[in-house]
C-alpha cells in the first residue's frame, strides 16, 4: 500500500517535471542575451529582454490587443452558452441530440478549412484586421466547449430549484437569472477560464484575419523571427504572454477539474 | 425526466445563429468552392467533381494521409494510456491536488506557434537542457536530417502539449465515482486492477471518448506546431494533411484546396460519427446490465 503511494507520487513528480522543463528552459534563455547590445556581453544574465518588451510599441499593444479580444470573445460566448446549456440540460426538444452533435462536429473541423471562407466573410462585413473579429472567429470552439461545460454544472443543480421557482410563478428567464446563475457561479468561471485558455493561444484564424493591424502576441511573436532573431526576447515575450494564463490557472486550480464532469456528446 | 418542450429552440437559438455565421456559412461556402475552378474569386467556372477525382486519385494525397493517420494513432496509444495513468496518480482530496493540476495544466497555456521554438531550442546541442544532456550522451543531433527522430521530437512535443487535456478530463471523470464504491470494493477484496477495470474505467468512458475524439482531430491535422519543427521534412516524412492543404493555399489554388477541405471535413465528421454510435450501444448495454 505505501510502496503503491510512493510509485504514484514519484510518477506524478516525473510528469510535472516533465512539463515544465520546456518552460524552464524558456524562461533561463529570456534572462539571457542573445544578441550584441551596447554595454551587455552575449550570453550574459540580463533584464535587458524585459526591458525590450516595454520599450517596443508593437508588442505592448499586442498585449492590449490580446486581453481585449480574449475578453470580447467571453462577453459573446457566456451570455448565449448559458441558455444553451440549460435548454440541454433540462429541456427536450425536436432535434436536440442531433444539434448538441452538430455543435460539437463544428468544434472538430479543423480550422484550416474555414480560413479562406471566414476570411472572406469577415471582409464582406469589414471586420477583419479587427479585435472584435478575432473574438467572433474563436466563437467556432469557445462556444461548444462553454456549452459542455455549463451543462454539467446545470445538470448539477437539483430539478426541484426549478419546479420549486415555476410554482411560485417565475418564468424561465427569470429563474436562470435569480437562481440558477448563482448556483453554477464557479462553472461559469470555470468555462470563461477555459475560453480564454483556448482563446488566447489559438494561432491559424489570429494569424488570417490580422494582416496590418490588431495583431494578437501570437503574432507579434512571430513576427520578431527573422535574419538575426533575438531568440533571448522572444523568450521573454513568450513567458510574459504566460503570466495572466498562469494566474488564473493558479486562482481556478481547485475548480479545474469540475470543469469536464459529464460525457454526453 | 426533461420536460418536453419545443420552447428549448429558443435558449439555444442564439449560439446557433453565432455558429451558422463562423461554422456553417464558411463550410458550405467551401463546399461550393470545391466544385469550381477558380481564377479571381467573382471568375469561376464549374468543374463538378474534378478536383476530388484528381486527388483521390493523387499518391501525394494518400501518403499524407497514411502519415497524418500513423501519426495520429501513435498520439492516442501515447497520450490515452498516459492520461489515464496521471490523472490515476493524482490523489484524492489534499492540499496540493489544485497545485499538480494546475501544473499539469502549464503546457496549454504557450501560444501555439511558440511551442515548436520552445522544443528547437530545448534540442539545441548547445543550449538547451535536453539537447545538452544528450550531446553529452553522445548525441550528435542529427533529428533534422532522420526521419525517425524528426517524428519522435514531433512525438515528445505534442504529448507534452496535449497529454494534459486527457489528464484534466480523467481526473474530472474520476472524481465523481462515490467513495461507496471504493468502500465496497476493498470488503469483497478487489486488487487495484480489478478496481481500475470494474469501477474506475466505467466512470472514464464517456470522457475518454470525448478525448479520443478531441486529440485524433487536432493531431490529424497539425499544422502549426509540425511544420516549422522541420517543414515537413526531411525528404516529406513529416508532411502531414495539414501541410499538403497549407500548400495549396499559400499558391491560390482555391477550387483544390476547397476539395481538399471538404475531404478532411467528411473524415472529421465520419470518424465524430462512429464514436457517437459507440457511445450510444455503450449507454444501451449499460442499462440492460442494470436492468
Amino acid at each position: 500500500m505505501m510502496l503503491r503511494r510512493a510509485l504514484k507520487t514519484f510518477a506524478l513528480l516525473a510528469f510535472l517535471i516533465w512539463s515544465i522543463l520546456p518552460l524552464t528552459q524558456m524562461a533561463l534563455l529570456s534572462f539571457i542575451s542573445t544578441l550584441p547590445q551596447p554595454g551587455i556581453e552575449v550570453g550574459s544574465l540580463t533584464l535587458s529582454n524585459y526591458a525590450g518588451i516595454l520599450g517596443n510599441p508593437a508588442l505592448a499593444s499586442a498585449f492590449a490587443n490580446s486581453i481585449a479580444y480574449v475578453l470580447i470573445n467571453i462577453c459573446i460566448t457566456l451570455p448565449v452558452a448559458i441558455p444553451a446549456a440549460y435548454a440541454f440540460s433540462r429541456m427536450s426538444f425536436a432535434g436536440d441530440r442531433q444539434l448538441f452533435f452538430a455543435f460539437i462536429a463544428l468544434r472538430i473541423t479543423p480550422p484550416v478549412v474555414l480560413t479562406l471562407p471566414i476570411f472572406q466573410l469577415f471582409s464582406a462585413l469589414g471586420i477583419v484586421n479587427s479585435v472584435f473579429g478575432i473574438a467572433l472567429a474563436h466563437c467556432l470552439f469557445t462556444l461548444p466547449v462553454s456549452i459542455w461545460i455549463l451543462q454539467s454544472f446545470v445538470s448539477a443543480v437539483p430539478r426541484e430549484l426549478d419546479e420549486t421557482a415555476f410554482l411560485d410563478g417565475y418564468s424561465r428567464p427569470r429563474f436562470i437569472w435569480t437562481f440558477l446563475l448563482p448556483q453554477i457561479a464557479p462553472g461559469i468561471a470555470v468555462t470563461a477560464f477555459f475560453c480564454f485558455m483556448f482563446s488566447w493561444v489559438e494561432v491559424v484564424f489570429a494569424r488570417i484575419l490580422t494582416t496590418t493591424n490588431g495583431k494578437p502576441i501570437s503574432m507579434a511573436i512571430s513576427a520578431l523571427f527573422g535574419f538575426q532573431t533575438d531568440i533571448g526576447l522572444v523568450m521573454a515575450v513568450t513567458t510574459a504572454s504566460m503570466i495572466p494564463g498562469a494566474l488564473l490557472l493558479f486562482a481556478m486550480r481547485n475548480h479545474l477539474s469540475r470543469g469536464f464532469r459529464i460525457g454526453r456528446l | 425526466m426533461k420536460s418536453v418542450t419545443n420552447r428549448g429552440w429558443l435558449f439555444v437559438l442564439p449560439s446557433a445563429l453565432i455558429l451558422s455565421l463562423v461554422g456553417l456559412v464558411p463550410l458550405v461556402t467551401v463546399i461550393n468552392y470545391s466544385f469550381f475552378e477558380i481564377f479571381i474569386l467573382d471568375q469561376r467556372f464549374w468543374v463538378g467533381t474534378e478536383w476530388y477525382a484528381e486527388i483521390i486519385t493523387s499518391g501525394r494525397f494518400w501518403s499524407s494521409f497514411g502519415r497524418s493517420l500513423l501519426f495520429s494513432a501513435l498520439v492516442l496509444c501515447i497520450q490515452i494510456p498516459l492520461g489515464i495513468a496521471i490523472a490515476l496518480c493524482i490523489p484524492k482530496r489534499q492540499l496540493w491536488v489544485g497545485f499538480a493540476l494546475a501544473g499539469v495544466a502549464l503546457p496549454l497555456l504557450v501560444p501555439w506557434n511558440m511551442i515548436p521554438a520552445l522544443w528547437l531550442s530545448l534540442m539545441n546541442p548547445d543550449s538547451g537542457i535536453i539537447g545538452g544532456l544528450l550531446a553529452s550522451a553522445g548525441w550528435t543531433g542529427g533529428w533534422k536530417t532522420s526521419a525517425v527522430q524528426t517524428w519522435i521530437v514531433l512525438l515528445a512535443m505534442d504529448t507534452w502539449h496535449w497529454t494534459s487535456l486527457v489528464i484534466l478530463l480523467c481526473y474530472s471523470a474520476l472524481t465523481t465515482i462515490p467513495p461507496a464504491y471504493y468502500q465496497a470494493a476493498a470488503i469483497d477484496g478487489a486488487g487495484p486492477w480489478q478496481i481500475f477495470r470494474h469501477i474506475q474505467l466505467p466512470a472514464l468512458t464517456h470522457v475518454l471518448l470525448m478525448a479520443v475524439l478531441l486529440r485524433f482531430m487536432d493531431s490529424f491535422m497539425i499544422y502549426a506546431e509540425a511544420f516549422p519543427i522541420n517543414a515537413g521534412g526531411p525528404d516529406g516524412a513529416t508532411t502531414f494533411l495539414a501541410v499538403d492543404l497549407g500548400e495549396d493555399i499559400k499558391a491560390f489554388n482555391y477550387g483544390p484546396s476547397a476539395a481538399r477541405s471538404v475531404i478532411y471535413f467528411l473524415i472529421v465528421v465520419l470518424v465524430a460519427w462512429t464514436f457517437t454510435k459507440a457511445q450510444t450501444r455503450l449507454d444501451r448495454d449499460a442499462k440492460e446490465v442494470a436492468s
